[in-house]
């Protein structure tokens, strides 16, 4: 089986995290975001994905052959030249996902995070025998996206509304397709958008049929919902697999620490923390609801109470962080600094407190 | 006293990437020296000021950047002026005087007898040729050059205080809290081979002391006499400073234009003062039209050869060129529509400025798009924050969309008009 991954280009949403490292690289609990997809595909059977990319650095290159060694399966990437929207960059890969077989394959949206329910998701749209499967997620305030309108017992897809004013459904796209390779012939080489041009047409012949995820669903692409993300995450964690997280005494909830940190004495981590490789966490730390890259330094008595702070930066003793403070590769933030929901870019030393949301360049 | 076989050296610090994060965005795509002013690379204006000194031997670069982001203009611009110029990559912080210092084999090299030591990051007129005479006159070892300015604003840099009749240097401070002296140091100096012993003088006195304090374990916890490491010399506080009041140095002052080139709005206004500076020397640089065959020129606009200023072909009738100008720089391959008005901006290379947009007091970042009617402005103000408006490279402003006085990064599309804003 095949699979195609929507990366699209430079992950602006995600910055000042994006301006070190390519979106896709950006580790989410403690692993690049891609992986998890990755994982999850290869899980099912998938022997060969392609990244569809509009931006490539060579940073990428580098990690993907990583990862199709270790994992041993084929990754390729399928750069446009212009931006294809979230269609046509099936059609440039068309060589690849094409199957005389009539095998489907997937499409995800880089962003989306959740179970990868993909057995089921195959078992679905084999018993419909149509033409497209999607998934879909239940969301409370469905006019901030595009709402899919399905019958309720069957799935089959009515309509899309794009950010409806009255409601008419509160089921998303939740970016997980399953496609047999007849929508191929649907789709040109030109900039194309899936939900606007494509599914509407598979609709319209009643052959798109649409299935509720089980479980959690996530966009991370922004930092807002990164971290609400994670919690989510940790909760799915800890029913399947709860010996991968941290227990105890200094431990509260959900809270994933890499083999190679260190945390000092008198610390209370979590809920909802994770701490990446080579971080150091000094003596009396408290964080909670945030992510620590890479070979962070946590200084004693500092508070992180939600946040994500970048690869190598420093966090000075008694510093306090939050409400969605982020800070880039390399910050370093003095002792005793207050941030409220400050945005630093890389490289940057703060000795002043940032009282209120900001951007610090 | 000056035989015409005495050679100079100049060379000029560039400073490297993470040191200073102000003059972000634009040094997220491009090294600070090579952004443009009034059409060539920041660190050109210096270096064609150093052509004019006599008997020039060699230009020398020196900073912390990636030897491959200066190769290319290096070389070309060796070429162009037809003086040897190279890049020297200091490996670690040596301080101002400490990077001279560690390069002065290579700089003593030609044996010469004066040496310029200039901040890539100023702008001025560089008197380098009468800095030189002068400097010749007064027999020091180092002449330095200085403005005068208001008191209110003097404490923002070294302030010297020099004797009125011989221009000897007799005291200096660095941004003292107090006021010295309205005299400011401009980061352009001339010294004689005799600044390397007194470097290296500051740099074995540092080296006892520190040899000293190592018995003392009290000192030690002191913060206050943290000792820099033995080979980071600051050419302020550790060479002009002691040195004032000794007879070895000297003054020379410009009565022409100088700033500091630290911040993309600075970046603006230096480039005015070089597109006004170009009308004295080298008027040739300058575009000019009246809006009849060509773009209407109002004031000093610098367009490059390869840009292009014109009227969509369909409706002749109606020609309807743009107006450019005053303090406008268009690098290469820009388009610019009809009827597009530009005041007091860089518009960088690969721009595309669409029919009927206007652009004031602003920095277009490469490749950008401006969409039609579209408005992007800032207030003016080249030193505050928000003060004019910068778009970064690929930067999509979608028809009749406004950005004021805002900051967006790279890569990003407005299709929505924003205010007062920076943009991840």
């Amino acid at each position: 089986m095949k699979a195609l991954i929507l990366v699209g280009g430079f992950g602006t949403r995600l910055r000042p995290l994006t301006l070190s490292v390519p979106k896709p690289l950006v580790e989410f609990a403690n692993k690049p975001m891609i992986l998890h997809q990755i994982e999850a595909l290869k899980a099912i059977g998938v022997t060969e994905v392609v990244l569809a990319i509009n931006y490539q650095p060579e940073i990428m290159l580098n990690f993907l052959k990583e990862f199709e060694r270790k994992l041993h399966i084929k990754i390729t990437c399928s750069r446009e030249t212009e931006p294809l929207g979230t269609a046509g960059p099936l059609a440039l890969a068309r060589e690849i996902l094409i199957d005389d077989c009539g095998v489907p394959f997937f499409v995800l949206n880089s962003d989306v995070i959740c179970d990868y329910p993909f057995e089921e998701m195959i078992r679905f749209h084999k018993s419909h025998g149509g033409e497209a499967s999607l998934m879909v997620t239940k969301v409370d305030e469905p006019s901030k996206y595009g709402v899919v309108v399905m019958e309720e017992t069957t799935g089959k897809v009515e309509k899309f509304v794009e950010k409806p004013k009255l409601f008419v459904g509160n089921k998303i796209n939740a970016g997980v397709y399953l496609l047999n390779p007849s929508v191929l012939d649907r789709i040109e080489l030109r900039p194309t958008s899936i939900e606007k041009e494509v599914f509407p047409s598979i609709a319209a012949e009643e052959k798109l049929y649409a299935m509720v995820l089980p479980g959690f669903w996530m966009d991370i692409g922004q930092p807002k919902d990164y971290i609400t993300g994670l919690r989510f995450y940790f909760d799915s964690l800890h029913k399947k697999c709860s010996s991968k997280l941290a227990v105890g005494s200094n431990v509260i909830g959900n809270v994933l620490v890499d083999e190679s940190a260190v945390i000092g004495d008198g610390c209370l981590i979590g809920p909802d923390v994770a701490i990446g490789p080579g971080c150091v966490i000094e003596a009396g730390v408290r964080l909670s609801r945030c992510t620590v890259m890479r070979g962070v330094r946590v200084k004693k008595h500092a508070c992180i109470s939600s946040g994500i702070v970048g690869w190598h930066s420093t966090v000075g003793r008694w510093a306090r962080l939050e409400n969605m403070t982020i800070l880039g590769e390399d910050v370093h933030l003095c002792d005793e600094v207050y941030s409220n929901g400050g945005i630093v870019l890389p490289h940057k030393e703060i000795k002043s407190n940032i009282l209120k949301p900001e951007i610090v360049m | 006293m000056g035989s015409s076989d005495e050679r100079v050296v100049a060379v000029i610090m560039v400073g490297g990437p993470t040191k200073g994060t102000r003059f972000r965005p634009l040094s997220l795509n491009i090294p600070k020296p090579l952004f443009p002013l009034a059409g060539q690379p920041m660190v050109h204006h210096p270096i064609s000021a150093c052509k004019r000194i006599p008997n020039l031997a060699q230009i020398y670069l020196v900073g912390f950047y990636e030897e491959r982001e200066f190769a290319l203009y290096v070389s070309s611009i060796s070429n162009e002026l037809k003086v040897p110029v190279r890049y020297l990559r200091e490996d670690k912080p040596h301080g101002s005087a400490g990077g001279l210092y560690n390069f002065r084999d290579l700089i003593m090299e030609d044996n010469p007898s004066h040496i310029f030591l200039l901040n890539c990051d100023v702008c001025c007129s560089f008197p380098l040729p009468e800095m030189l005479v002068a400097h010749r006159r007064y027999g020091g070892i180092g002449t330095i050059l200085v403005i005068k300015v208001s008191p209110e604003s003097a404490n923002e840099f070294g302030e010297l205080v020099a004797d009125p009749s011989t221009n000897e240097l007799l005291h200096y401070t660095e941004k003292p809290e107090t006021f010295v002296s309205d005299r400011i140091n401009c980061g352009v100096y001339v010294f004689t081979p005799d600044i390397f012993t007194a470097i290296q003088g500051v740099s074995s006195q540092r080296k006892e002391r520190a040899n000293l304090r190592r018995m003392s374990s009290f000192e030690a916890l002191q913060s206050a006499t943290r000792s820099l490491p033995t080979d980071f010399v600051r050419l302020d506080q550790d060479i002009l400073s002691p040195l004032a009041g000794k007879k070895q140095l000297y003054t020379y002052e410009t009565m022409d234009f100088w700033e500091q080139i630290k911040t993309p709005g600075m970046s603006l206004k230096c480039s005015a003062l070089y597109l006004a500076q170009f009308r004295f020397t080298s008027p040739y640089l300058l575009a000019t039209g009246d809006g009849t065959k060509t773009a209407a020129v109002i004031g000093d606009v610098f367009v490059h050869p390869s840009a292009k200023v014109h009227p969509t072909a369909k409706n002749l009738l109606t020609l309807n060129y743009a107006q450019i100008g005053p303090n406008v720089s268009i690098s290469a391959n820009a388009r610019i529509g009809p009827g597009v008005r530009l005041i007091s901006c860089i518009v960088l290379d690969d721009v595309e400025v669409k029919e009927n947009a206007v652009v004031i007091h602003a920095i277009v970042g490469w490749k950008s798009a401006i969409g039609r009617w579209s408005r992007v402005q800032g207030e003016g103000d080249y030193n505050a924050k928000l003060g004019i408006t910068i778009l970064g490279e690929a930067v999509t402003v979608e028809d009749e969309v406004v950005v004021v006085n805002s900051i967006v990064l790279p890569n990003k599309t407005l299709n929505v008009s924003v205010q007062q804003e920076i943009i991840l």
